[in-house]
């Protein structure tokens, strides 16, 4: 367990002591409250509105806005639709089978029929156990693909219509089975992806009631859709924040071949679903990362950001690689080394990822760097030397904050070299002097200036080392002529100890009032 | 404590004491209640008490404090042992029932009892929400939403404080899994009852308006109070991150947060009271909106042109009115987000900063007549605010901060803008000085704030004007200015800006306005006596490049006499008894002038005359701690000059002094033993009797108690031992003194006092007078390294016996350990002095400890003896590395003790005297070079037995440390043979 569980503090550690720049790699939070990017790309739930087979046989409405009356209409509908549902599935007489299918589809057809499914309807009407019990064993194919493709839509609405599927959980994992049909495993697998979308406690029930090697099995083919389905649930089901779910998907024999045969061969769509699942296992857990970083994942990543502008793609691709570098030194330490072609690639793409207009690629890729600058002080030349670092100080004066704040961290961590023990870091003045030189001061200042807690943090630090590490005593005079002084008094009485310690103890060290009376 | 009536009758009657004005029955309860306290379930009989209606408004009121302030000792007390006294905490069966209780008791208090309880709540919920009190964030939304449906406002606005206070830790902690976690818990179950509530509450506003007559205030305050605790709350759960929810109902906070800056309620708008309520509201929203700006711009951006505007106008309007200060300065910052962020091009419009600078930052920058009222009513505050930064909401402050904003994209044109401004105030108080002179103070303030801050934080640079014309043509002429009384507030910002700029006024233009500073000490304005007092005390400590002083005393000895009574004057002027910057010049000058006798005498007699007065009731510690350093600034640079003026120093201060000692005015007894110090130290002996009397008083254990004094009681005490060692050896002062040293040794926060008491016996006691008294010393210092041993302890340990191998031999230092337990020296030796040696720090400990250490491996029998040759290596390994290697690869930095100063309770703290310091003694002046005396003995000790030490060394010696040694016998051309 001790090894398993994602480092939450994996950050710098937070001393009261100035003398500390983030020289250290730093993960994504495991928690967010934040909308989760992907899901202006990808939504976590979707609706199910053509038939995962392609059938032929579903007419797709084309128009998604649709009147009150019209809405009112299919309201009524479904609520009959299950009525008759209901009859069909009490009768047991001649050609039941083919009644209830027929009824099935009826709903299914309301329900897939708009934007907005009459979802609420059809829960009133007692879907839910006529549905579970049209999943029953020994139905025929036909009912049940009607039947999960019902229930996908119902579960891709309001949380609590999501949470409604849970006495059809069992018969949905059951019918993943290698003895069902394709269509009906993987219509299955898209209402159970909804299901484990929803949320946490939701994905605890999936992970307990054994969802997770049925669905890990079904990556392993080379059918296209069937994976993307199986990849995409899998991603909504290994969320975590418990890391337990990644590290059992990775123990899954067969697995890990059948990520990188994917993300190797297969087209951009398919290879998008598995990079969220490689986003996810390697965020969460430290065995799926140091599993996957032995593997050849991290060429195959770059080779995909080099040769791919869907930003669909680049998103999840980049991300991986950012948690790869930051989740295990291996990947720093042995495989990303300076001189290696596989380095170089990597600094490439992640400059062709800064210089893209897209804000999430820019703020990841300067994550991503600001890892790779935590490590050797090869490194650190490496991306001092490259192309990265004039686009990383115009966007240290240009872009939006939140990209800024990324961008310090790599220009931070070039400043400082790596410490063996727990003393204070060295610095590399050289790389200080010159990003000082080229302007850089101001743009850690404005970040002391801000109200993100953090960013002031990083900025203070970065001064610190100014402060210190400037030849011939510059650095006070530097600061100053920035107005860094007014920026620090703002801490004065910060409600943050750690941080009003580190202004005012800056202050005192170095512009203290008395600052050169004493003998 | 149970629950019944005798317990009901005797909380009743001490809270009710508690209110007496009479002291004695006061102090009985409160001691009966702080008894009380100690007993379990305490917490709940007074939360009990609270529900009581048949108990008395008043006795609850005070029950309802006390129970907040006994929850925030005991709820979770401090584990830090120097955090004060330790309270025993309240236990858990009577935690869990406190928190069942107190969210519906607080709801139904009246709102006195309502607003304590609900402090008393955050206090718990810092400790114990979300993890250990799951149901509070249930319980205080089914209230709301019951509360909402019968619109108790009451109710609802008790419930929104609570959670604003429980949500107000997201705003300021740094984001960590575990706060994310609360966070996202706070979430997921409060986001969407606050928007509900919020949307309620806003359409609720809006009938009221809109039915013409209803909307009385008695009815909307209220509602605009729910409304701006609304906005807090969203600022809070915003702060981290821009969460989910709140990003799918933008539209809906944002439609009601532009409302609120747009629209104008008249019934309102009548009384400064009731609009003070709606700018409340309205300062919050902009709070929310900059948040948005500066961290979520591009999920704000289609709202961002709406709010500029409206902001925009409001200010306008607002700029006009004097009293709604916190709306005009939240809404600047909010265009201040906006002009520094990527969307600053709004500014960029042709008229838009001209427009800006003349309708928001001219009216606010202007003097107003709250401050006006201030500079006379409060100069403290005053000069707080104006010269100390402390200014940071103001007005002035913020609309300088906004044109500095727009500034980083549009340098040119604000610098442009603003240097005709300047201009036309000016011109405009050219033609009517005395009619138009707040023209001329908002220029002076404008040049002054717009300038950036260099060190010491009032040295300034700029380049709005050019700082050598602008002082001549309109500083000179205000500071020339015959009427020291006239226009005060432009005399301040005269001497404010001669203050900041200091730096750049050539020495013969600052040099001749010398007399007009000396002169202004004598206005009545308190502020410009203190600011001119102030520009002298700074302009004295300018240095030229290459770190001179600009000044020097040959420019202030001309006006010196002046100047010493002006400031003694000064401190006459109707409070300014205690202004401390005036003390602070006399300071300055002190330390820095000629001080002649007829110069001391008067300054003696004026110090002392202060001390006396203030020693009945300190008041404001600057103030003092700058009185005690001129005291001693005076003393020591007069009797640099000429010693014999002791007497005269001795004859004035005694009687203060013993004052103090007699009166135990705790504050000031750690100045006092420096002072005292100071002066026996200056002293020739034989010491005179009266200081004998205060010696026996340092020898009572009780002086010692109090741990501020220790510091200062030890620099006495040195200084007795060193000025009058024989007194010492009389009536049985040594036993007094080693007992001291006993119980400061015995404690590791005082130990190291401790070793300087023994170190300085040591050192000025021959060993015939000391030797008796070895094996006792010894002893307590083996039992302490027994019981505690810090790696501090050790060190000093270590110190110590180097001194006394260099004061009194090895083989005295030897014996007297081994008399306490045969061969007790050779294990100290490896276990304690071997290992710690390389941790040493200082340059004179360095030299010491390294100088011993090569004594005894060179000089002992018991090192040279053949068994000791691993022990002879081991050390020499030792010495290596502390002469070859910087300090910082040795020494590892160990946690720092907790300060003397921290240690204390609330009253005095000890604070070093700068002038009353002591130079370091160096016990080893006749040796240099510690590595020279290394090797040098090595080489002599070697040629007595050559080819032994090269196979030791060779054996026990770091690969490292062995090229060290090479290194070092070459660079002094010795050998060892």
């Amino acid at each position: 367990m001790a090894d398993d569980s994602p480092a939450s503090h994996r950050r710098d550690p937070i001393k009261s002591s100035v003398g500390n720049v983030a020289a250290q790699r730093r993960r994504q939070n495991a928690v967010t409250v934040g909308k989760e990017r992907r899901e202006s790309l990808v939504r976590a739930k979707r609706l199910c509105r053509v038939g995962p087979s392609a059938d032929g046989d579903v007419p797709v409405e084309g128009n998604d806005m649709i009147t009150d009356e019209e809405e009112f209409l299919l309201e009524a509908q479904t609520s009959s639709a299950v009525e008759d549902l209901k009859s069909t599935v009490a009768y047991q007489g001649k050609g039941a089978m083919q009644k209830r299918v027929n009824a099935l589809r009826e709903l299914r057809r309301l329900l897939s029929k708009s934007e907005f499914p009459p979802i609420e309807a059809a829960l009133k009407a007692g879907a839910i156990p006529l549905l579970v019990q049209c999943l029953s064993f020994g139905s025929q194919d036909e009912q049940l693909l009607e039947a999960a493709w019902c229930l996908t839509n119902i579960a891709a609405g309001k949380p609590e219509e999501t949470k409604a599927l849970l006495p059809a959980l069992p018969l949905l994992i059951a019918h993943l089975g290698e003895k069902s049909s394709l269509p009906v495993a993987e219509q299955c697998a898209w209402a159970l992806g909804n299901v484990a979308g929803e949320g946490e406690e939701l994905r605890n029930v999936l992970l307990s009631q054994g969802a997770l090697p049925p669905l890990a099995r079904m990556m392993l083919p080379n059918k296209g859709s069937t994976v993307r389905t199986a990849a995409w649930a899998l991603s909504n089901l290994i969320k975590g924040p418990d890391p337990k779910a990644a590290t059992e998907l990775i123990r899954v024999d067969g697995v890990l071949d059948a990520i990188l045969r994917h993300l190797r061969k297969s087209d951009e769509e398919l290879a998008t679903e598995v990079a969220w699942v490689v986003v996810y296992l390697s965020a969460l857990s430290n065995f799926a990362t140091g599993v996957l970083v032995k593997t050849d994942v991290l060429h195959l990543l770059v080779e995909r950001l080099a040769t791919s502008n869907s930003l669909q793609l680049l998103i999840p691709v980049l991300r991986s690689l950012g948690n790869l570098v930051a989740g295990d030194s291996h990947t720093t330490s042995t495989i990303l080394v300076p001189g290696l072609e596989i380095t170089d690639g990597v600094i490439k793409v992640l400059v062709k990822c800064l210089k893209s207009e897209h804000r999430v690629l820019k703020k990841e890729a300067s994550w991503v760097l600001s890892n790779i600058a935590a490590g050797s002080v090869e490194h650190k030349q490496l991306i001092y030397s490259s192309e990265a670092v004039p686009l990383l100080l115009h966007l240290l004066s240009t872009a939006p904050f939140d990209i800024r704040k990324e961008v310090a961290y790599v220009l931070g961590n070039l400043c400082v070299a790596p410490t063996g023990g727990d003393g204070k870091p060295n610095l590399i003045q050289e790389h200080l002097v010159s990003l000082v030189q080229r302007g850089c001061l101001s743009g850690f200042i404005d970040l002391v200036r801000s109200a993100d807690v953090e960013a002031a943090r990083l900025g203070l630090q970065f001064m610190e080392l100014v402060l210190r590490g400037m030849p011939s005593g510059e650095g006070p005079k530097l600061v100053e002529r920035e107005d860094g002084i007014d920026a620090m008094e703002r801490y004065q009485f910060h409600e943050n100890e750690d941080l009003r310690n580190m202004a005012n103890g800056l202050v005192d060290k170095y512009f203290g009032e008395d600052y050169g009376v004493d003998e | 404590m149970e629950w019944n009536p005798e317990t009901l009758q005797f909380l009743s009657q001490c809270f009710l004491h508690t209110l007496s004005p009479q002291p004695e029955p006061r102090r009985a309860a409160e001691s009966s209640l702080s008894e009380a306290a100690d007993r379990p379930n305490y917490g709940l009989a007074v939360l009990r008490l609270l529900a009581e209606p048949s108990v008395d408004e008043q006795i609850r009121q005070a029950a309802a404090v006390n129970f907040k302030n006994h929850l925030r000792t005991r709820w979770a007390p401090s584990n830090e042992p120097n955090a004060g006294p330790a309270f025993s905490p309240i236990l858990q069966p009577e935690k869990d029932q406190i928190k069942t209780l107190i969210v519906s008791l607080m709801l139904s208090s009246s709102p006195r009892i309502q607003s304590q309880l609900s402090e008393a709540l955050a206090v718990i919920g810092k400790h114990d929400f979300p993890k250990s009190w799951p149901t509070l964030l249930p319980e205080l939304i089914s209230n709301l939403q019951k509360a909402a449906q019968s619109a108790d406002y009451a109710s609802i606005n008790g419930i929104l404080g609570t959670a604003n206070s429980i949500f107000k830790k997201f705003r300021y902690q740094y984001k960590t899994n575990d706060l994310l976690l609360d966070l996202k818990y706070c979430l997921d179950n409060f986001a969407a009852p606050l928007l509900e509530i919020f949307l309620k509450t806003a359409s609720l506003i809006d009938s009221t308006v809109a039915s013409a007559g209803d909307g009385s205030p008695v009815t909307l305050r209220p509602l605009f109070e729910s409304q701006r605790l609304c906005c807090r709350i969203f600022y809070s759960l915003n702060f981290q991150e821009l969460p989910e929810f709140f990003e799918d109902h933008m539209r809906e906070w944002m439609g009601e947060f532009k409302k609120y800056l747009t629209v104008s309620y008249p019934s309102l708008d009548s009384s400064a009271n009731e609009l003070a309520l709606v700018d409340e509201l309205r300062a919050a929203v902009c709070e929310n909106i900059s948040l948005y700006m500066e961290k979520n711009e591009e999920e704000f951006q289609g709202y961002l042109n709406d709010f500029a505007s409206a902001v925009w106008s409001l200010l306008t309007n607002v700029s006009q009115s004097s009293s709604r200060d916190k709306l005009a300065v939240t809404a600047m910052k909010f265009l201040t987000t906006v002009s520094t962020s990527v969307h600053h091009t709004l500014f960029a419009n042709e008229g838009v900063i001209p427009q800006i600078c003349q309708s928001i930052v001219i009216p606010n920058v202007r003097l107003r007549d709250e401050d006006e009222e201030l500079f006379e009513m409060n100069y403290v505050e005053f000069i707080r605010r104006d010269m100390e930064g402390s200014d940071l909401d103001t007005r002035r402050r913020i609309a300088c901060e906004l044109l500095k904003g727009i500034a980083t994209h549009y340098k040119k044109q604000v610098t442009d803008i603003v240097s005709i401004q300047i201009q036309n105030l000016l011109s405009s108080f050219a033609t009517n000085p005395s009619a138009n002179w707040k023209n001329k103070d908002c220029a002076i303030y404008l040049v002054v704030s717009l300038a950036t801050k260099k060190a010491g934080g009032t040295n300034v640079s700029t380049d709005l004007v050019d700082v050598q014309t602008f002082f001549t043509s309109v500083i000179v002429p205000e500071l020339q200015s015959q009427d020291v009384n006239g226009f005060p507030m432009l005399k301040a910002g005269a001497l404010k800006f001669f203050t900041m700029f200091r730096g750049q006024i050539q020495k013969p233009v600052a040099f001749q306005l010398f007399s007009d500073l000396v002169r202004y000490l004598g206005s009545e304005s308190n502020v410009v006596h203190s600011y001119a007092a102030s520009c002298i005390e700074k302009l004295l400590l300018v240095k030229e490049e290459g770190g001179k002083a600009r000044y020097t005393s040959a420019d202030i000895t001309p006006c010196l006499p002046v100047l010493m009574n002006n400031l003694f004057n000064a401190l006459k002027f109707p409070e300014s008894e205690e202004n401390q910057y005036v003390m602070k010049c006399i300071m300055r000058v002190l330390g820095i002038a000629d001080i002649s006798s007829d110069i001391a005498g008067p300054c003696i007699g004026g110090l002392t005359s202060i001390l006396n007065e203030v020693c009945k009731n300190p008041k404001n510690p600057i103030f003092n701690h700058y009185l005690f350093e001129s005291v001693a600034s005076l003393i020591r640079r007069a009797c640099e000059r000429d010693a014999s003026l002791i007497s005269a120093f001795e004859a004035s201060l005694f009687p203060s002094l013993q004052t103090i000692l007699a009166n135990d005015v705790t504050e000031f007894l750690p100045y006092a033993f420096q002072l005292l110090a100071q002066l026996v130290e200056l002293n020739r002996p034989p010491i005179s009797p009266s200081y004998m009397q205060i010696f026996v008083l340092l020898l009572s254990p009780d002086s010692w108690r109090r741990s501020s004094n220790v510091p200062a009681l030890v620099r006495l005490l040195q200084a007795f031992l060193q000025k009058a060692p024989h007194e010492l050896n009389q009536e049985g002062r040594l036993n007094q003194v080693l007992g001291i040293f006993n119980m400061l040794i015995s404690s590791p926060s005082t130990d190291e006092q401790g070793f300087y008491v023994l170190n300085t016996v040591i050192e000025n006691l021959e060993f015939g007078v000391i030797s008796s008294y070895m094996s006792n010393i010894w002893n307590v210092l083996f039992m302490r390294l027994q019981n505690r041993r810090t790696v501090k302890f050790q060190k000093s340990l270590v110190i110590f016996m180097s001194l006394f191998l260099v004061k009194h031999g090895a083989t005295n230092l030897v014996d007297t350990m081994n008399a306490v337990q045969a061969n007790i020296f050779l294990v100290i030796l490896e276990q304690f002095w071997i290992p710690n040696l390389k941790l040493i720090a200082g340059a004179i400990e360095l030299k010491l400890t390294a100088v011993a250490s090569t004594r005894l491996i060179c000089e002992s029998p018991v090192l040279l003896d053949a068994a000791a040759a691993r022990h002879w290596g081991k050390m020499l390994d030792s010495i290596v590395t502390l002469l070859s290697r910087p300090e910082q690869d040795r020494v590892d930095e160990e946690p720092e003790m907790p300060d003397i100063a921290e240690n204390v309770g609330y009253t005095a703290t000890f604070v070093k005297l700068y002038n009353a310091g002591k130079k370091e003694d160096d016990p080893l002046t006749d040796i240099k070079d510690p590595k020279h005396f290394l090797v040098a003995s090595l080489a002599k000790v070697s040629a007595l037995t050559p080819g032994r030490f090269p196979q030791i060394i060779n054996e026990n010696l770091e690969p490292a440390n062995q090229a060290a040694l090479l290194q070092l016998c070459s660079t002094y051309n010795c050998t060892i043979v």
